[in-house]
């Protein structure tokens, strides 16, 4: 018959909710990942088409530099929206 | 400010006679943008005709056709030259005669020799190039020529062919693109090509050189090595030429190119047969000294007079009107487009709000220090108008994002003395405990931020269309411009009801009256539904727009997230240089200990070198985006006319 020592199971306890912890914190840095890297790829594939354009456009007139790196750099809002959710989860 | 500068019309009727004075008086103002006559577009002007050259423009153009391609040979380019000292025009005009052709036919004979050169080295180069897949046949040159019954053959070829007739054959080179000669006999001529064409055969030109391959090649080698230190003495000579006479041929192309622009301003006048005239913009306070002085050059016999202006149909020039400061931004309005006569200029604006918005990006004195001195030795290499407004832009924030640093406490990512004043960034990079960033607060600061960047552009808006547009369609637009504002800050104060958000207003604590909703969300959603309203009565489409209010909003929470993840790249760097490399080794230095101290050295340099890098795009890019595409689309029209008086800013030469 086999008696639960008091001391043992209070410190599996504490032991799982530092795990479930451990766990949950790792969760969340996975989440962030997935956030910042998957908005990195949807940036990637707005940028791309608009980056062949851009050059296209500027090879054709040197004055559209300007104009055609901030077309460029538009699609980054998607990123930075994958950014401040990680930072959201990391942070809060 | 605010506004471009007042422009008024200006009517100039005169004698031809008189136009080569009057013409001469405009362009020393440079003041008048001339309105270029189109014959026959105007009833007014009926029987009038584009006016001729004053006499002298052919020589001056041809003139200056000679000089530009003296300048070409030694290589000018136009924002070359030192500006030490103006020179009087009669003083180039007097050396023009005596020294210009003697230096336009030394940098011409210069040119012509290097020319010949080239053409030579070119040459030998190809000759070198022709024999060298014949140095790895062991047979002399003069072998392969001079026979009556037998043909040589020479070429690249995949693989070994066989030949069924009597022949000599040599193969040279890799497997896959050997190179062959083989020698047949006349009678066979036509088949073995036929064999060897077969097998793609393709067929090089036998040199014509005497002795073995190797040593007519070695022979153009050392040619083209003589030819080399001869092309590098002239070019040395070249540079020389520029560099004595560099100042003077800017000096005599800017002094020809405005005898050209003067000859030639005729041509955008009206003229009859005994007078001209020339319509064109002046800003409105400098009418009366172009006038005064227009009458005293002509003793009093030239008619001005000021044009009524229509805003409607007349594009009047826009001249920016802005304080000093606000000058090199000027540059990154026009790379959007110059704004509308009628509208709002918002150079101001921009002048202040981009660089707090770069400073807050990058907000560390490290990082802003390092982009100060760049913005002050890249003069050197980005010269004219442009470079320099350009730097100076990066300079003015530089100095914001230094004191952004010193509250944020920043240093390459290290932390100052004292503690962060406002929002700590400090993330927990190789350190245990501590708060961490404020990375919450912050980007409700930054939300605030860009809602009340949104706002004013809203706002600027409604006073736009009040300026600019008539009749029903001005109130319209202007309760649609309400509509977007009440729909924006009715979602805010919505949300606002429903939850409690730090460093905003909790309005969450009121009792509920209706639909679950208490009264400020009660007014949040009828602002809402206004909004939606006034929106939709001026555009039923612009009602798909609606959601780009909350993407716009959020996407100014880029000020504090590019910021983070530029102290993270910093603080990275830092960690793995020294925390991780250098750090431990300086505890027991050995000799492995040094490399490694200078390999984390590089890696502390090449870590902050990217990240300043990266600052320049994150502070200086999501910036500018954030006025082109979240700010400028709410008011601004653009589509100006640039103000190009006529007249030359001179550099080099004085009257």
């Amino acid at each position: 018959m086999a008696v639960a020592d008091p001391t043992l199971v209070a410190t599996s306890a504490v032991m799982t909710i530092d795990m479930i912890k451990a766990s949950q914190m790792g969760m969340k840095a996975v989440g962030a990942g997935l956030a910042v890297g998957l908005a990195g790829i949807g940036t990637g594939l707005g940028e791309m088409g608009i980056g062949a354009a851009a050059m296209g456009a500027t090879a054709e007139n040197k004055d559209m530099f300007g104009l055609a790196l901030l077309f460029t750099v538009i699609p980054e809002t998607i990123v930075i929206f994958g950014l401040v959710v990680a930072l959201l989860l990391l942070f809060q | 400010m605010l506004r471009p500068r007042h422009m008024s019309r200006l009517l100039i009727v005169g004698t031809k006679e008189q136009m080569g004075t009057i013409v001469a008086e405009l362009y020393r103002h440079d003041l008048f943008h001339i309105e270029d006559f189109v014959d026959q577009a105007a009833p007014e002007y009926e029987g009038f005709k584009i006016g001729m050259p004053l006499k002298g423009a052919t020589e001056a153009s041809s003139e200056l056709i000679r000089l530009r391609a003296a300048q070409n040979a030694v290589r000018i380019s136009p924002d070359e030259g030192e500006e030490v000292q103006k020179v009087s025009t009669a003083m180039i005009r007097s050396q023009i005669a005596r020294d210009l052709p003697k230096i336009e036919e030394k940098a011409e004979g210069l040119v012509a020799k290097r020319n010949a050169l080239d053409a030579q080295f070119k040459e030998r180069e190809q000759r070198v190039a022709e024999l060298t897949p014949f140095t790895n046949v062991p047979l002399d040159l003069d072998l392969y020529r001079d026979y009556i019954a037998i043909a040589p053959m020479a070429g690249y070829i995949g693989e070994d062919v066989e030949i069924p007739f009597s022949h000599e054959k040599y193969l040279a080179g890799k497997k896959g693109e050997h190179f062959i000669v083989v020698f047949v006999e006349i009678a066979h001529k036509e088949e073995t090509e036929r064999l060897l064409a077969d097998a793609g055969f393709q067929p090089v030109k036998i040199p014509t050189d005497d002795g073995a391959p190797t040593m007519a090649a070695s022979r153009y080698t050392q040619e083209i090595t003589s030819l080399q230190s001869q092309i590098s003495t002239i070019d040395q000579q070249i540079e020389s030429l520029k560099a004595e006479h560099a100042t003077f041929l800017q000096a005599c192309d800017e002094m020809l190119s405005a005898d050209v622009e003067r000859a030639e301003a005729p041509l955008r006048f009206a003229t009859t047969e005994k007078t001209f005239v020339a319509e064109g913009w002046v800003p409105s306070d400098k009418v009366d000294a172009l006038t005064s002085g227009l009458v005293q050059v002509t003793r009093g016999s030239v008619y001005i007079e000021e044009l009524p202006v229509d805003l409607e149909k007349d594009s009047v020039p826009v001249k920016y009107n802005n304080p000093s400061f606000a000058h090199p931004t000027e540059l990154l309005m026009d790379v959007y487009a110059r704004p509308d006569y009628r509208e709002i200029d918002p150079t101001l604006m921009v002048a202040i709000v981009f660089p707090l918005f770069f400073g807050m990006i990058l907000g560390d004195i490290g990082y802003g220090l390092i982009l100060l001195a760049a913005s002050y030795a890249l003069r050197k290499v980005l010269k004219g108008d442009a470079g320099a407004k350009l730097l100076d832009t990066l300079r003015n924030a530089c100095f914001v994002t230094i004191v952004f640093g010193l509250l944020n406490s920043e240093f390459l990512g290290f932390e100052l003395p004292w503690h962060p004043i406002l929002f700590s960034r400090a993330l927990q990079i190789g350190t245990v405990g501590g708060e961490g960033p404020a990375a919450v607060q912050l980007l409700i600061l930054a939300v605030w931020i860009g809602l009340i960047h949104i706002t004013l552009g809203r706002s600027i808006s409604v006073v736009n269309h009040a300026n600019m547009d008539h009749g029903k369609h001005r109130s319209k637009a202007i309760i649609a411009q309400t509509g977007w504002l009440g729909f924006m800050w009715g979602l805010v104060i919505t949300i606002w009801s429903m939850y409690a958000i730090p460093l905003m207003p909790d309005l969450s604590g009121m009792g509920k009256v209706l639909f679950g909703l208490n009264p400020s969300g009660l007014i949040g959603v009828l602002m809402i539904l206004y909004g939606i309203v006034a929106i939709g009565q001026e555009s039923l489409l612009d009602l798909m727009e609606l959601p780009t209010i909350i993407s716009h909003v959020l996407s100014y929470t880029r000020l504090v997230a590019v910021g983070l993840s530029s102290v993270a790249i910093a603080m990275v760097t830092n960690y793995i240089s020294i925390g991780l490399i250098i750090g431990p080794q300086l505890k027991a230095l050995s000799a492995v200990g040094v490399i490694l101290i200078i390999v984390g050295v590089l890696i502390f340099i090449l870590g902050h070198t990217l990240n300043v890098a990266l600052g320049i795009i994150g502070g200086g890019l999501h910036s500018i985006r954030l006025h082109y595409v979240e700010f400028f689309t709410k008011f601004y029209k653009g589509g100006g006319k640039k103000y190009n008086p006529f007249g030359m800013k001179r550099r080099f030469t004085e009257d």
